[in-house]
């Protein structure tokens, strides 16, 4: 974009100006949602599997469809933030190729366990037979160390360039659990995945929600 | 306040100049993504090589490839340290998303230490040169960038599909696509430009 291309109002100006100023002062507002609608449902997801397992029943369907289910109401919701926000700032071409990407990887993560869960599944029931024990490697004990990787790429990045730490730790947080998980059973591996999507979006979900309505309250008092 | 003098197309200006500022920054630092990317080229058809062809057992061992690129990266990084650079906010956005990018590939490689790199390793390594490339050349407005992050997330989905000897090809294509190729369009770009 070259500055003939597009003409900012005066008030586009102001307001990119504010956002700069803003970001200097480390305030930074946004809605957070999206983040808490995000961080319930992977954790009611990962809680419902852990059930799954435990008491041994099986939904018909793979409860983490309803990541994809979600994507919709976001959808709604971004496009609705955007039309309040009348003006596209810097941070929201970033913070919206960050997430974009991050939306990509998770469908490709997603596509790839897959296809290498169908070619693994049939070679351990093989080997079950033949040895009569189950295979020592088993994939699905990486399936959420894998995603948990991912989860912690735009959560780190969105707290460190937007100076909000508690997305910052919640980064960390889902690559130490990462790490953690690559010990552990299935089930400590799903209950992590669980305690990562509370700590890393829907605490920083609420928090930051809480911080946008206080800054969007303050703005109203102003303008009286 | 300043904010009155500051009119739209300044605005833009000081963006645009932001963008240019950090694509020069790393057209400057893109010794890094060469050196890095040409290992990870050399590992990958190396490994193939000693693998498929040579049929060597310890066709792993290449990999010690990577110690060379980590003495690199300390003695360049703590040179680089020395200097004094103006920062921008975008340079802040390219630095916070490529640290995040190398503790994302430190992780990885713990997680395949146990599940073991003989296991299909190359279609995740691919997925993030992409994440990493895609998001970078969307900020900098560098299309090669942008192009070279959706073709790598195209070959992890055709890895998956190949033999594991073949993944390294596809590793080995990816790296080039996504590092080595923007990084001297990068370089030659800029150097035109300040001619």
């Amino acid at each position: 974009m070259t500055p003939s291309e597009k003409h900012l109002t005066e008030k586009e100006s102001l307001d990119l100006i504010a956002m700069m100023i803003n970001k200097a002062k480390n305030s930074y507002h946004d809605t957070g949602i999206g983040a808490m609608m995000w961080g319930s449902i992977i954790a009611v997801c990962s809680l419902v599997k852990i059930a799954e397992l435990q008491f041994d029943f099986k939904l018909p369907f793979d409860i983490y469809w309803l990541t994809i289910l979600a994507i919709v109401p976001q959808i709604f919701i971004t496009i609705r933030e955007k039309k309040e926000r009348k003006v596209k700032t810097y941070d929201d071409i970033y913070m919206d190729y960050l997430w974009l990407g991050f939306g990509i990887s998770i469908f490709l993560m997603i596509f790839i366990t897959n296809a290498l869960f169908n070619v693994w599944e049939p070679m351990a029931i093989e080997y079950n037979q033949l040895a009569g024990h189950s295979s020592p490697y088993d994939l699905r004990e990486f399936i959420a160390p894998l995603f948990l990787l991912l989860y912690g790429i735009p959560t780190f990045v969105t707290g460190a360039a937007c100076k909000f730490k508690p997305m910052l730790w919640g980064g960390l947080l889902c690559w130490t659990c990462c790490i953690i998980t690559i010990f552990t059973t299935i089930k400590i591996d799903l209950l992590l995945t669980a305690f990562s999507a509370v700590f890393a979006w829907l605490i920083p979900g609420i928090i930051m929600e809480k911080e946008y309505r206080k800054a969007k309250k303050g703005l109203a008092t102003a303008n009286v | 306040m300043q904010q009155e003098k500051f009119s739209p197309e300044q605005s833009l200006q000081l963006i645009q100049t932001m963008i240019n500022k950090t694509r020069q920054d790393m057209s400057d630092n893109s010794i890094y993504f060469l050196v890095w990317g040409w290992i990870t080229f050399i590992g990958c058809t190396g490994q193939f090589v000693l693998k498929h062809i040579l049929q060597y057992e310890e066709h792993y061992h290449v990999w010690w490839l990577v110690v060379i690129g980590i003495i690199f990266s300390i003695y360049q990084g703590s040179k680089d340290g020395k200097k004094q650079k103006a920062k921008t906010y975008v340079g802040d956005s390219i630095k916070y998303l490529w640290t995040g990018m190398g503790i994302c590939y430190f992780v990885l490689s713990m997680l395949l230490t146990k599940i073991g790199w003989g296991a299909d390793v190359f279609p995740f390594f691919i997925l993030l040169y992409g994440l990493g490339t895609f998001i970078s050349g969307n900020i900098l407005q560098f299309k090669p960038l942008v192009i070279g992050g959706i073709i790598a997330w195209a070959l992890a989905i055709g890895a998956v599909y190949v033999a594991y000897d073949y993944q390294m090809l596809f590793g080995a294509a990816a790296i080039l696509v996504s590092y080595i190729i923007p990084a001297y369009l990068l370089r030659s770009r800029n150097k035109t430009a300040n001619q």
